[in-house]
């Protein structure tokens, strides 16, 4: 069966402030025409900075470092690598002291651009790895079925067995082996407690 | 004993398995955030509704309760503990829902409807939503139809109709349980379902109460729904919803149901606790807001219904334990302003003796004369009993002084010592309506004034034996005509004088 997505230090009141910001840098993005690049820049920021250095992370976040010293640092680090926007963005939300939010921030803008687009983000799980004529397909069966351009990301999690497990947003659809079987065996032993119920019924009759 | 045969099972299995459907099954899905006390926060599930089913990994039941923006509040009806953060939350698709039906009668369930009873599984077909709109003002007619306690001092004078809420309220150990047990055992041939809803009692009591319905043959029509004080607060929040949608099937069906529920303090401690671990607001005693509405839209749904749909009924009799005789606290008014009427319970009266404890004069009953037979309406039986026994009690306290009394006073004494003690009844010993109005009636027209008041009780079971024995024909014609006609008063007079003359031989 399908693991339980972690959550690290996943915060529903991160994740509304979050929301808050996202819709900010998507609003400014979108009128200088660069969104997909700053959605790009944030998060290779996450991936390739924040959890790769975990002491830089633990140093944005801490509240002990004032607010003005985070602005010069990012100035320092990233003038150069970053887009004006994006930088700038960072500072803004350094100014008020919002950098432990940058992930929640990120997954929102994601979220929210892509429903801009008409995307959807699916998330496939198969038991065994899939090739690309494969995920084509799957992507637009998919994106046929939902009416939305899909965006696909596969996870290989040999649990299923067989077969595909699809993830739109809280919605799953369970079309795998391990799925089937389970769900076969609760069929069955309802039938079977039902049938030797009924025939435990003809015994204290006779 | 019973033998199986393997291969029979086997192809059983067989049938199923090439049978087996296949589809895909979609699911709404969310992660557990956080857990504990009975509740979990859950992210996701964004599609859920207030009030539905969920299901967590270890196959423990959830209600979705609080909606919020990022996050929705599950209570958990069952097992929290094995829970863990991160677990994946299925949606059920339906709102909590209860198995229903004549396959739940004569069984001890939880408020999921689990049996607890050790007789195998619950066979029933139909399921009713937990939570259900009660009728309009289109599907109700007045109350009209007796529901007989068998306790001679509540049929006569705060009598319960078919569809009516009266209130039991009293401190502890006042006989509320007694009231209301003594009232499912005289339903016994009245063919009134009904539904005992145990919340945070300890397991003991209940255990007690199942034994004497047991005893007395009342678990044939009677079903227990079972949170006691060790069930987590969401399971004993529920078991009053659930009771009522077991008991509404019956009443949807044009047939009659009683339903008690001991208690609802208990119930409303703990929506309470959940209410507060859920960080809705509180407000007065810490309770929330909508404390008032849990109870109201709960006893809203017993009522008689109109002809049209059906004419069945359903009548409640929820508990409310007071603090030291506290009325004014915030759940006794509530619910007294809720219900019909209500029956007051005294630990005074209890301890001087008189059992049922009721006080007389602050329990009332909104439906009055209408839930009454004629014969028990009737000026000489519980006619002016009320306002007899109300003056009886001033002039008692009056007496009280230790002032000569006159001739006149002191006979109006006498008659009330002898009322008061014609009313007292021992537990689980209901009476059947003719037996009360004759001994009423044998009362309140002066039979009993030269009895000694010690012998005033033995003078009750030997009468009504005799009765019995020797005019049945007079009981059945009572019974039948339920009016005392100016001849039957006349036969029932004769009856009482004959039967007199050898009691006070015997006594002398």
């Amino acid at each position: 069966m399908a693991k339980p997505r972690s959550t690290p230090n996943f915060d529903p009141a991160r994740q509304r402030l979050g929301t808050v910001y996202a819709k900010a840098l998507l609003g400014a993005s979108e009128q200088a025409g660069q969104t997909e690049l700053v959605l790009e820049e944030l998060g290779a920021l996450i991936s390739d900075v924040l959890n790769k250095l975990p002491d830089f992370d633990e140093a944005l976040q801490t509240p002990r470092i004032p607010p003005e010293e985070k602005v010069q640092l990012l100035e320092r680090v990233f003038a150069a690598r970053l887009t004006p926007l994006t930088l700038n963005f960072l500072k803004v939300v350094a100014q008020h002291e919002r950098l432990d939010c940058l992930r929640a921030i990120e997954r929102a803008a994601r979220l929210r651009y892509n429903e801009m687009r008409n995307r959807v983000e699916v998330l496939v799980q198969s038991a065994a790895p899939l090739n690309n004529q494969l995920r084509g397909t799957i992507a637009a069966k998919l994106g046929k079925m939902l009416g939305r351009e899909v965006v696909l990301t596969t996870e290989v999690n040999p649990d299923l067995l067989g077969g595909l497990l699809v993830r739109v947003g809280d919605t799953v659809y369970d079309g795998s082996l391990a799925g089937k079987l389970k769900q076969m065996q609760a069929v069955t032993l309802e039938q079977t407690t039902h049938a030797i119920r009924e025939s435990l019924a003809r015994f204290s009759l006779t | 004993m019973t033998k199986f045969n393997a291969a029979e099972i086997a192809s059983v299995i067989q049938a199923e398995i090439e049978n087996y459907q296949d589809a895909i099954r979609v699911e709404e899905v969310g992660t557990v955030l956080e857990v504990g006390d009975g509740i979990a926060r859950v992210y996701g599930l964004s599609n859920v509704m207030a009030g539905e089913m969920v299901q967590f990994p270890t196959g423990a039941i959830g209600m979705a309760f609080n909606l919020e923006e990022n996050s929705v509040g599950v209570t958990i009806l069952g097992d929290y503990l094995k829970i863990q953060e991160g677990d994946e939350v299925k949606a059920l698709g339906k709102l909590l829902s209860v198995p229903v039906g004549d396959a739940v009668i004569g069984r001890v369930v939880d408020p999921l409807g689990i049996p607890l009873d050790g007789k195998g599984p619950i066979a029933s077909s139909e399921n009713r939503p937990v939570e259900f709109m009660a009728p309009g003002v289109a599907g109700r007619q007045p109350v009209k139809e007796p529901l007989q306690t068998g306790i001679k001092a509540i049929d006569a004078m705060t009598p319960i109709g078919r569809g009516q809420r009266e209130l039991i309220i009293g401190d502890r150990k006042t006989g509320k349980t007694t009231i209301a047990i003594d009232t499912i055992l005289n339903q016994r041939h009245s063919g009134v379902k009904c539904f005992y809803v145990a919340i945070g009692q300890k397991d003991s009591s209940v255990r007690n109460t199942i034994k004497v319905l047991e005893e007395h043959g009342a678990m044939d029509y009677t079903t227990v729904v079972m949170a006691g004080a060790s069930a987590p607060a969401p399971l004993q929040y529920v078991a009053p919803y659930a009771g009522t949608a077991m008991a509404e099937y019956f009443t949807y069906k044009g047939e009659h149901a009683l339903i008690v529920y001991d208690d609802l303090s208990k119930q409303a401690v703990a929506y309470r606790q959940m209410s507060l671990l859920m960080r809705r607001p509180p407000g007065r005693e810490a309770f929330p807001g909508d404390v008032f509405y849990c109870h109201s839209r709960l006893l809203e749904r017993s009522a008689k219904l109109s002809n049209e749909r059906g004419a069945g009924s359903l009548t409640s009799l929820p508990i409310i334990e007071t603090l030291e005789g506290e009325v004014s606290a915030y759940i006794p008014t509530n619910v007294i302003s809720i219900t019909d009427g209500q029956i007051y319970l005294q630990p005074d009266l209890f301890f001087k003796g008189i059992r049922p404890a009721m006080n007389v004069g602050i329990s009332v009953s909104r439906v009055g004369g209408a839930a009454q037979i004629k014969a028990m309406k009737d000026k000489q039986v519980a006619g002016g009993l009320r306002l007899a026994l109300a003056a009886f009690r001033e002039l008692e306290a009056f007496a009280q002084l230790g002032t000569d009394l006159d001739a006149a006073t002191q006979s109006r004494l006498d008659r009330g010592y002898r009322m008061v003690e014609l009313l007292k009844q021992p537990q689980y010993q209901p009476l059947e309506v003719v037996d009360q109005v004759m001994i009423i009636y044998a009362g309140n027209t002066g039979s009993l004034d030269d009895i000694p008041l010690a012998r005033v009780r033995d003078f009750e079971t030997e009468f009504l034996q005799y009765v019995r024995d020797l005019k049945g024909d007079l009981r059945t014609q009572i019974l039948e005509k339920k009016e005392l006609t100016p001849e039957l008063k006349t036969a029932l007079t004769e009856a009482i004088n004959h039967f007199k003359a050898t009691f006070v031989k015997q006594v002398k």
